[in-house]
C-alpha cells in the first residue's frame, strides 16, 4: 500500500482513540454523543483515504455518502433519546442513568 | 423474486403510518401480520425449491435493465429467512394485544417491520458494506423500540445499548476498510478469493480481531455483553422476544459466521479463540442469570449463556459441531421467543417481573403456564423437546473433535440450566396462589394464540428432529462446512 | 503532502477540542469546525462529493441537531466533569500518538495489496448503479431514523 495510506490510518487511529476516551471519561450524555461523532469521523477518514490511495476513490464517496445518511439518523435517534432522557431525570448526567444494574 | 424480503417489509413500513391516520388499530395489524405470514409462507415453499439446484443468486431486472443488486440465497441465509420470519410472525402477533397499552401501533409495527427488513437484507447480502447497512437499519430501528414505552428504564437501557452498538458498527467498519484495502474488493466471494492469495497473516488476524470485538458486541458474547441484561428485559416483551431470538443471532452470529467460515476461513487458531469464547459464555452468564430476580433479566443471561452454545458450536469448525450450533441457533430462538412471550403475558396480567412476588399462576393462567414450561425444558435441554437434540450434537461433536473439556462444560452447563429454568416455573407457576392473583385471567387471544404456536413448533421440532435436521439444518451446516469454497466457486456473479 | 498533514492535524485538533470544551456549545462549533476541516481534507483527496457532504450535512444539519439538543436541555445545569480527565487526556493522547506512529511506521509496505478494478464512469453511475442495494439500505435507514424521532417524540395520551 502506498506510504501516505499509513499516514491516513495514523491520524483516524488517532480520531477513534480520543472519541474511545471521550466515550469512558465523560459524564455529559450531549459530550458522550460528540465523542461517538469524533469516531465516525475517523471511520470515514478510513474509508476515504482507503479509496484514494487504491485509486477507487469514486467507490470510496458512494461508501462515505450512505455511512454519512447513517449516521445522520443516528444523531436523529440518539438526541431524541437524549432530550426523553432529559425531560425524565432534568439531568444529562449519565450517572444518573444508574438505575439499572448492567 | 427474493428482494421481496426486503422491500416487502420496506414497503408496508412506508404505508403504515398513512395507514394508522385511517384506522389506529386493525388495520396496522392486519397488514403488519399478513405482511410476515406472506414472508413465512414465502421462505417455506419457495424457498426450498429456488434452492434446490445450489445457491439462488438473483441479479434483479428493472424494467429489462439490469439492476446491481445481487442477492444470494444459499441454504444457510434460508434457514436464517426461516427462523425471522417464524419468530417475527409470532412476536408481531403477539403485539397485537400487548402493545395496545403502549400506543401508537401503526409506528410501532412501522419500526418492527424495518427492522425485519433489515435481518433480512443482512441474510442475503453478498456484500461487506452491504452487511453493514443493514445490520445498521435493523440496529436503528431497535434502539427506539428498545425504548417505545418512554420510561426512565426503557431509556436508559435504550441509551445504553446505542453507545456500545455504535462503537461495535464503528470497529466493523474499520476492519472493512481495511479489509478492502488489502483486496480492492468488498463482495464475499472476491474478498474470499483474494484473501487465498495474499496469504497476509497478521492483518487478516488484526481484522478478526476487530471483527470479533464488533460481531462480538452485536451477539453479546462475554466480554461484549454488558448492554444486553438492561436493554432486553427493558423492551416490550415481543421486542425483547426480537432482540433475543433474532436480532444476537443474525447481526451478531450470522453475520461472524459467514465472514469468519466463509470468506476468512477457520483457521485453528480462530476455532479456538471462538470456542473460548463460546465457553466463557456459557459459564459465565449461567453463574450471573442464577442470582437474578426479575423473570426478564433471568431470560437475558440465558441468552447469552446460549449463544456461548452456539458459537461453541459453530467455532470447533466440524460438520457435526456446525449442524448442532445452526439447530441450537433455530431452537433458541423458537424457545427464547415462546419464553419472552410469556413473561410479557405474565407481566400484563400481574403487572411484575419480580419472581419472588408470584406464585402459583400456573391455576390462573394455565395455557401461559405450559407454554412457558415448554419454553423452559427446550432451552434446558429435556428430551424430546428440541433443545436436547441440539445440545446433544453439540456435545458429541466436542467429544468426537476430542475436546472433552469443552463437552464436560457444556453438559454442567446444561445442568445449571435447567436448574434456574425449574426455579422458574417453581417460583412463577406452581406452588401456592398468591392472594394478590387471586383475580388474575389468562392473557387474551392473540398473545396466547402466539405462544401456543412456538410452543408447538418447540414439541413438533423436537419429536420430528432428524426430518427437520436433514431438511433445514444440514444444506445450512453444508454451506458453512464447505468453508471457502463455497462463496468462491459458486458465488462468482 | 504539507498542506494535508496541516489540515488533518487541524482535523485532529478540533475533534479533540470538542471533546475536551466544557461549554457544550463551544463544543458544538468546534465539532463544525473539525467537519470543516474534513470536508476540505476530503476536497483535495478529489472527493468533491464526499466533501461535500461532509461539510452540509455532518458540519450543517448534524450541527443544527446538536445545537437544538443542547438549547432544549438547558435548564438543567452542569454536569461536573472530573478535572482530572480533563489533564490525563494530553498524556494518553500523546502516549497514543507515540505508540500508533510506531506502529505505522512499522507497518509500512507490510501490509500487503492487492490492485483494485479500475474505475469508471461518473460518481453517478458508482452510486446509481454500482451500489444500488446500498440506496435500498439508505431508504431503510431513512425510514428508520424518521419513525423513531416519531416514536420517541409521540404525545402519551395517558399519564406516566
Amino acid at each position: 500500500m502506498i506510504n501516505t495510506w499509513y499516514l491516513y490510518l495514523f491520524f483516524s487511529a488517532g480520531l477513534i482513540f480520543a472519541g474511545l476516551f471521550g466515550l469512558l471519561a465523560k459524564r455529559n450524555l450531549i459530550k458522550l454523543f460528540i465523542s461517538i461523532e469524533v469516531i465516525a469521523k475517523g471511520v470515514s477518514l478510513v474509508l476515504v483515504a482507503t479509496g484514494f490511495t487504491k485509486g477507487n476513490i469514486l467507490l470510496a464517496q458512494a461508501l462515505v455518502v450512505t455511512f454519512i445518511v447513517i449516521e445522520v439518523s443516528l444523531v436523529a435517534t440518539a438526541l431524541a433519546l437524549i432530550i426523553n432522557i432529559y425531560r425524565r431525570t432534568q439531568s444529562l448526567d449519565v450517572r444518573k442513568l444508574a438505575k439499572l444494574k448492567g | 423474486m427474493i428482494i421481496l424480503f426486503v422491500a416487502l417489509p420496506l414497503v408496508v413500513a412506508g404505508v403504515l403510518p398513512l395507514v394508522g391516520r385511517v384506522s389506529r388499530r386493525v388495520l396496522p395489524d392486519l397488514l403488519a401480520n399478513a405482511a410476515l405470514l406472506f414472508l413465512l409462507v414465502y421462505a417455506v415453499t419457495a424457498g426450498r425449491s429456488l434452492i434446490a439446484g445450489g445457491p439462488v443468486l438473483q441479479q434483479i431486472n428493472w424494467l429489462g435493465e439490469a439492476v446491481n443488486i445481487r442477492l444470494a440465497l444459499d441454504g444457510f441465509s434460508l434457514f436464517m429467512l426461516l427462523a425471522i420470519s417464524l419468530v417475527g410472525l409470532a412476536a408481531c402477533l403477539f403485539s397485537v394485544d400487548y402493545m395496545e397499552h403502549y400506543g401508537a401501533k401503526a409506528n410501532y409495527y412501522a419500526l418492527f417491520l424495518v427492522m425485519i427488513a433489515g435481518m433480512n437484507g443482512l441474510v442475503l447480502a453478498t456484500d461487506l458494506f452491504n452487511i453493514y447497512i443493514f445490520l445498521e437499519v435493523a440496529a436503528i430501528a431497535s434502539y427506539s423500540l428498545v425504548a417505545f414505552g418512554l420510561e426512565h428504564d426503557e431509556l436508559e437501557a435504550a441509551f445504553k445499548y446505542l453507545m456500545l452498538s455504535v462503537v461495535a458498527s464503528a470497529f466493523i467498519l474499520v476492519s472493512i476498510a481495511v479489509i478492502f484495502g488489502m483486496t480492492g474488493n468488498l463482495s464475499l466471494s472476491a474478498v474470499a478469493k483474494a484473501l487465498q492469495e495474499l496469504q497476509a497473516g497478521p492483518v487478516v488476524a488484526i481484522c478478526s480481531a476487530l471483527f470479533i470485538m464488533g460481531f462480538g458486541l452485536k451477539a453479546a458474547l462475554i466480554p461484549f455483553h454488558a448492554w444486553l441484561p438492561d436493554a432486553h428485559p427493558s423492551a416490550p416483551a415481543p421486542i425483547s422476544a426480537v432482540l433475543s431470538g433474532l436480532l444476537i443471532k443474525v447481526s451478531g452470529i450470522y453475520a461472524l459466521t459467514r465472514v469468519f467460515l466463509n470468506v476468512f476461513g477457520l483457521t485453528p487458531s480462530l476455532s479456538l479463540v471462538l470456542m473460548y469464547l463460546g465457553a466463557v459464555s456459557i459459564v459465565i452468564a449461567a453463574f450471573l442469570a442464577l442470582g437474578q430476580k426479575d423473570l426478564k433479566r433471568m431470560l437475558a443471561y440465558s441468552s447469552i449463556s446460549q449463544v456461548g452454545y452456539i458459537v461453541l458450536g459453530v467455532g470447533l469448525g466440524t460438520p457435526l459441531g456446525i449442524a448442532g450450533g445452526l439447530f441450537h441457533l433455530f431452537n433458541h430462538a423458537l424457545a427464547k421467543g415462546l419464553l419472552f412471550l410469556t413473561s410479557g403475558s405474565i407481566q400484563q396480567s400481574t403487572g411484575t417481573r419480580n419472581l419472588d412476588e408470584m406464585g402459583g399462576l400456573a391455576k390462573r393462567m394455565p395455557i401461559t403456564a405450559g407454554t412457558n414450561l415448554v419454553g423452559s425444558l427446550a432451552i434446558a435441554g429435556v428430551p424430546p423437546l428440541n433443545g436436547f437434540w441440539s445440545k446433544l450434537l453439540i456435545i458429541i461433536a466436542l467429544v468426537q473433535a476430542g475436546h472433552p473439556g469443552f463437552a464436560l462444560v457444556a453438559v454442567l452447563a446444561s445442568v445449571a440450566t435447567l436448574w434456574y429454568y425449574l426455579l422458574i416455573q417453581r417460583k412463577a407457576f406452581f406452588g401456592k396462589l398468591n392472594e394478590r392473583w387471586a383475580a388474575v385471567r389468562e392473557a387474551p387471544f392473540w398473545m396466547a394464540a402466539s405462544t401456543v404456536l412456538l410452543a408447538a413448533l418447540c414439541i413438533a421440532v423436537g419429536i420430528f428432529f432428524s426430518l427437520a435436521i436433514k431438511s433445514w439444518v444440514q444444506p445450512a451446516a453444508g454451506v458453512l462446512a464447505g468453508g471457502i469454497r463455497t462463496v468462491i466457486s459458486s458465488w462468482g456473479f | 503532502m504539507i498542506v494535508q498533514t496541516a489540515l488533518l492535524i487541524g482535523l485532529v485538533l478540533f475533534s479533540v477540542l470538542a471533546i475536551v470544551l466544557r461549554d457544550l456549545l463551544r463544543a458544538a462549533i468546534s465539532l463544525a469546525v473539525a467537519s470543516l476541516f474534513l470536508g476540505i481534507i476530503f476536497f483535495r483527496m478529489r472527493a468533491p462529493y464526499a466533501g461535500v457532504f461532509e461539510i452540509s450535512v455532518v458540519a450543517g444539519l448534524i450541527t443544527v441537531l446538536f445545537i437544538l439538543t443542547i438549547a432544549l436541555t438547558k435548564a438543567g445545569g452542569d454536569v461536573w466533569e472530573s478535572k482530572t480527565v480533563n489533564l490525563l487526556f494530553p498524556l494518553f493522547f500523546a502516549a497514543f500518538a507515540a505508540i500508533d506512529a510506531l506502529v505505522m511506521k512499522g507497518l509500512v509496505q507490510k501490509i500487503p495489496a492487492l490492485p483494485s478494478a479500475p474505475e469508471s464512469g461518473t460518481f453517478g453511475d458508482m452510486l446509481w448503479r454500482g451500489r444500488t442495494l446500498d440506496l435500498v439500505g439508505q431508504i431503510g435507514v431513512i425510514l428508520a431514523g424518521v419513525f423513531s424521532v416519531l416514536a420517541l417524540f409521540r404525545k402519551r395520551d395517558k399519564n406516566d
